[in-house]
């Protein structure tokens, strides 16, 4: 039974008197690639939020490794091997782009040379830029950086909120193949996306948000396939 | 070895260490208070520069270590020597009381609240609480430094006395460059929400940075009260905070010179242009505005160095 990483149950978020998720339910096994969908205000982002300890429920459970998350801060979070690289990527521009790695590994005692070098490897572009300040990169290769910082902390999951937001198409590509290797390795992926395509043809499963609730969930196949997904979130005119 | 900016803190060091030789005692006096506010103001960019929060009640524990000082000799017959630990440590625990409970609150948030401390500060000081205060008149006739009966009472003695607090203070602030906590500190204020998700808990360092600030304007308070041998309530008012807030502003805020700067530049030019009186403020606020627009990262703004070299252990 506790081949379940994460498991949110009957989750409810408010921002003062406005309900932003309205209960919830949802699973993520241990190693696989889970992806929520949605569009612009459907709570895709402040459900990551709530389950790394950012924000606050007004009710519900969220349980990782069979320990209760939410009465926990943000960094004890961190510490249990939950690792969040929040939406608009948030690098520290003022670091370079190896501080800003290593700084990933702040809950380690030390940061680990296997885990940088693994890094530079499906990231290559981070490798010929780690010198550089972080606030000189493109928008991409910041988002390279801010995942590779978040798997400097080595998480058992990795959450990751809209990595291809306002990236060029083959930026997007190169960022998805890295998703792609990290989840190879074992680590177990939620990704938040509004590119519904490119994060179905990664995922295991996904799930559909819209206004604070889940309206369908299946496989990756069988959304791709889904009628009404296809009308709502893959472009396709009736 | 030695860079520009090492030689011309060399120099300073010179400067400041030789200038009781060549003033008179009015000058003396105003150099002694500039290292003691330059305390205090290292111990607000701690709060307000490095933790990034916006604390506008600094003044409170600068008065808190100062009256500390002050009651304990006049009402209780305390050594001064003896006042210096108690002097530090209500502060900080004050610090810790007061400030727990609201460290949440964002910005301007915590702002009116440090401000609203301050001001219940001033008022408990003027009603003379529990008869220890003095009033608005405050205390009169705090002691001297006596070590193996020798007094440390002459202008010169202050000057060297608050010269080893400010370096002991610089001391610390370089330390925290170099540590884990002003580290921790620099990526709060730069990016709250990445440094969490780096796995920093926001709420215990942002109480830690108000802790040992709160300590070390303990220490200058009591520095103060001493060099004056007299407390009254309007040297610890909002004003005064104002003042502590904006020297870090227009100094460079986390820039050690930028510090230094900003103290002399809103405590010492005043006193220089004493002859214009009150027309000088005038220019001053002028002057305030001017460095915002044309400098809004202070007259000597930070650079930001390497990470600490304990850091990057694990490399090879």
């Amino acid at each position: 039974m506790h081949n379940m990483l994460l498991e949110v149950k009957d989750l409810h978020v408010n921002y003062g008197a406005i309900a932003a998720i309205k209960g919830i339910d949802l699973n993520v096994a241990r190693g696989e690639v889970v992806t929520i969908l949605g569009a612009n205000g459907a709570g895709k982002t402040t459900t990551l939020r709530t389950i790394s300890g950012l924000l606050k429920a007004a009710s519900g459970s969220i349980v990782f490794e069979g320990r209760e998350l939410s009465k926990l801060q943000a960094h004890e979070i961190v510490a249990l091997g939950m690792s969040h690289s929040p939406e608009g990527r948030r690098v520290f521009s003022t670091l370079s782009v190896e501080e800003n790695l290593m700084m990933g590994a702040y809950t380690l005692k030390k940061y680990d040379q296997a885990t940088l070098d693994w890094i530079y490897e499906i990231l290559p572009r981070l490798k010929e830029r780690r010198k550089q300040l972080a606030g000189t990169l493109s928008g991409g290769e910041q988002q390279m950086l801010a995942i590779g910082r978040a798997i400097m902390s080595k998480p058992k999951l990795l959450i990751l909120d809209e990595p291809s937001l306002g990236l060029a198409p083959v930026l997007v590509k190169v960022i998805f193949k890295a998703i792609k290797a990290i989840a190879k390795s074992g680590v177990t992926v939620l990704l938040v996306e509004q590119n519904a395509k490119a994060a179905l043809k990664l995922a295991d499963r996904g799930y559909v948000l819209e206004l604070g609730k889940i309206t369908h969930t299946g496989s990756s196949e069988e959304l791709l396939n889904s009628e009404v997904i296809q009308e709502a979130y893959l472009g396709k005119k009736k | 070895m030695m860079n520009k900016t090492g030689l011309i803190a060399l120099l300073l060091l010179g400067f400041a260490g030789l200038y009781p030789l060549f003033v008179d005692s009015a000058w003396l006096a105003v150099g002694t208070t500039f290292l003691v506010f330059a305390c205090v103001a290292f111990s607000q960019d701690i709060i307000l520069g490095r933790a990034g929060v916006f604390h506008m009640g600094h003044a409170m524990f600068f008065g808190l270590g100062a009256y500390t000082t002050a009651i304990l000799n006049v009402q209780f017959g305390w050594a001064i020597l003896a006042t210096w630990i108690p002097s530090v440590v209500i502060p900080m625990a004050c610090a810790f009381a007061l400030v727990a409970p609201i460290i949440h609150l964002r910005g301007d948030y915590l702002l009116v609240a440090t401000i609203g401390f301050n001001i219940i500060f001033i008022q408990i000081l003027e009603n003379d609480v529990f008869g220890l205060t003095g009033g608005p008149n405050g205390l009169f006739g705090i002691d001297v430094v006596h070590v193996f009966g020798y007094d440390f009472s002459s202008q010169i003695h202050m000057y060297y006395m608050a010269f080893i607090l400010l370096g002991i203070t610089l001391f610390i602030m370089r330390s925290l460059d170099r540590s884990k906590f002003g580290r921790a500190m620099f990526y709060i204020h730069k990016d709250d929400i990445a440094a969490q998700s780096m796995g920093i808990s926001l709420r215990y360092y942002k109480l830690y940075a108000f802790i040992l600030g709160a300590g070390i304007a303990g220490a200058a308070g009591s520095m103060f009260s001493v060099q004056y041998s007299a407390v009254s309530p309007e040297a610890f008012n909002v004003t005064q905070s104002i003042m502590f807030f904006t020297i870090v502003l227009v100094g460079g805020s986390a820039s050690l010179p930028g510090v230094l700067i900003g103290t002399f530049v809103m405590f010492v030019l005043p006193e220089v242009f004493r002859e214009f009186e009150t027309a000088r403020y005038l220019v001053f606020g002028v002057a305030m505005i001017l460095t915002m627009i044309l400098r809004p990262r202070g007259i000597w703004p930070v650079k930001f160095g390497n990470i600490p070299s304990f850091l990057k252990k694990g490399a090879k």
